[in-house]
């Protein structure tokens, strides 16, 4: 008799749905990206190749040339500013006993809201006539600034805000990695009387090195991702001053005139920025980080 | 020595308010009467509760088809993504084919280091050829495929670390293999399928870019671009707007106080895997 574990009709059953909607909405799109990248359709039946034409336009285009400017400063923001915070208030909480369970509840909370209501809740924020962000500027008698229609102004805002929608989220994956350090090693380091700040930049923050590896490389990957929080707030304006890489994309390719052959290349292009980004982050920083339990 | 222990707790519930403070500032506003009264008093409780507010919002913003929208989709797609990967995860893991099983399994995830966004028009392009652009099918396939990668490397994963002596004891009782899968498995993959159910369902639920591009017609819109095209009817009704952010919040939230630990765990585990 044949193994029940053996039985290729289960198999079959069992794999071919998954490999076929993956092939369908994974392995299709890269190959058919792949394709018309290099021609000009725009959704109607004739089109024609056009070589290296999209990727030349994308790259001679200064708006194009700027989302990649903004995505490095998205990139930028949260490796120096956004995660040397996360490693504070990890630190912090993890040193505390009382409330650290509410801590880490509350500050996981925006990571679960969907990421345009978070758009339109910060774009009430920052309204320039009744947002509280001006009204307590008024206070101090600064203001109105019109955070979100200035070319200054926009780029902070929603920075800012994507901050505030990441970092709790970080904060907790750091405060586990701190938490599963063994108690030993500080007891061993109280002995040889460190104090508490010594104690976490030669102890606790070595040790969780791995972890604020795998961090960078998640925002550098959440860096070149960013667009919902773009579209919602201000959808690449005012003239351009937070269009990010897949906002361009998107308003190219979708817009009145749709133009896919284009929008694919831009697609392309994301990609190939992405596995630089983390290759090159891999061979110089990231490969002295490894080797960690995670 | 009491400094030291007063200043942790001062920074962090600093953090903390500033994390608090745009939720409890929009619950405050949705109470209010008017944009008036928002300005003159941003910061502070409303004087009469408008409650009125939410039954207007709910009928205006058709917050409620939209809501419903997201639940059935959030549900289906996030229920039918675990139960495949389950199952491929079985094939891979259990079933004597070692080979087609690597295979299968190194395809799949290098659905993992494809960022979503690159993928858009592409799919775009493929459900408008399916026939599908407008339609619930539209976000139904994408968010189920796209949540197959992570849902296989977790569920090999877990089903690895489960004994092997089950397995021969249900054959030697005649069990098949599906129905080694669908009795013994299955129930035991439960806490596994719970986090992938978890983060399948906050992924479709949160989910914008394809809501917004694949489905245009209202009545079939879900909460996240149902609420952008309600901000952009109401611009300058900031009660009603608050209100309507008050709706699609709540829910995520009360969800959140039940399964914070299988959320948090779910949302991370996933993250650091990929």
């Amino acid at each position: 008799m044949k193994h029940p574990m053996r039985n290729p009709w289960i198999y079959t059953l069992f794999t071919v749905p998954t490999l076929i909607l993956y092939g369908m909405f994974f392995l299709w799109p890269m190959l058919s990206s792949a394709y018309y990248a290099f021609t000009d359709w725009n959704g109607l039946e004739n089109y024609r190749f056009v070589g290296w034409s999209n990727f030349a336009a994308a790259f001679g285009d200064p708006d194009f040339r700027r989302a990649i400017v903004n995505n490095l400063i998205f990139i930028g923001f949260s490796v120096f500013v956004q995660i040397p915070l996360i490693v504070l208030c990890a630190l912090l909480i993890a040193s505390v006993k009382r409330l650290r369970g509410f801590y880490k509840t509350t500050v996981f909370v925006p990571s679960i809201v969907s990421t345009s209501v978070i758009g339109i809740l910060w774009g009430f924020i920052y309204e320039p006539e009744v947002g509280p962000l001006n009204r307590l500027l008024a206070l101090f008698g600064a203001g109105p600034v019109y955070w979100l229609a200035e070319p200054e102004g926009a780029l902070p805002a929603v920075l800012i805000t994507n901050a505030w929608q990441w970092m709790g989220f970080y904060i907790v994956l750091v405060l586990a990695a701190i938490l599963a350090i063994p108690r030993e090693l500080h007891e061993a380091a109280v002995v040889d009387g460190a104090n508490g700040w010594q104690r976490a930049l030669q102890i606790t923050v070595p040790l969780i090195r791995p972890l604020i590896s795998v961090v960078v490389m998640l925002s550098i990957a959440g860096g070149m991702r960013v667009v919902d929080i773009v579209l919602v707030m201000t959808k690449g304006g005012p003239v351009g001053a937070t269009e990010v890489m897949a906002s361009y994309m998107v308003n190219e390719a979708m817009g009145i005139n749709p133009n896919y052959g284009f929008g694919t290349a831009i697609a392309l292009i994301i990609f190939a920025f992405a596995l630089l980004l983390t290759s090159l982050y891999q061979l110089t920083f990231g490969r002295r980080m490894e080797g960690g339990q995670f | 020595m009491v400094l030291r222990r007063v200043v942790p707790h001062a920074l962090l519930l600093a953090y903390v308010a500033v994390v608090l403070f745009p939720f409890v500032f929009v619950l405050f506003s949705s109470l209010k009467g008017s944009n008036v009264e928002i300005a003159a008093d941003p910061f502070g409780i409303p004087k009469t509760w408008h409650l009125e507010n939410y039954a207007e919002a709910w009928v205006k913003a058709k917050i409620g088809v939209y809501f419903f929208n997201s639940v059935y989709l959030s549900f289906t797609s996030a229920l039918a993504a675990a139960l495949l990967s389950a199952a491929t995860a079985f094939a891979i893991v259990r079933m004597r084919f070692p080979r087609a099983g690597r295979w299968i399994y190194q395809t799949v995830l290098i659905g993992m280091f494809i960022p979503g966004n690159v993928l858009f028009i592409a799919q775009y392009l493929l459900v408008m050829n399916l026939g599908v652009l407008n339609t619930h099918w539209a976000l139904f396939l994408p968010y189920t495929a796209g949540a197959l990668p992570l849902g296989v490397l977790l569920l090999t994963a877990f089903m690895k670390s489960l004994p092997g002596e089950l397995e021969e004891a249900a054959i030697m009782d005649g069990l098949s293999s599906a129905g080694l899968f669908a009795k013994i498995v299955l129930p035991l993959t439960l806490p596994a399928l719970v986090t992938v159910f978890i983060v399948n369902f906050l992924g479709a639920w949160n989910e914008y870019l394809l809501a917004n591009f694949f489905i245009s017609k209202d009545a079939l819109r879900t909460l996240p671009t149902g609420m952008v095209g309600f901000r952009d009817a109401f611009q300058t009704n900031y009660a009603l707007i608050c209100t309507g952010i008050v709706y699609s919040v709540a829910p995520v939230l009360v969800l959140y106080a039940f399964l914070q630990k299988q959320i948090i765990e779910g949302m991370t585990v996933g993250s650091v895997k990929g």
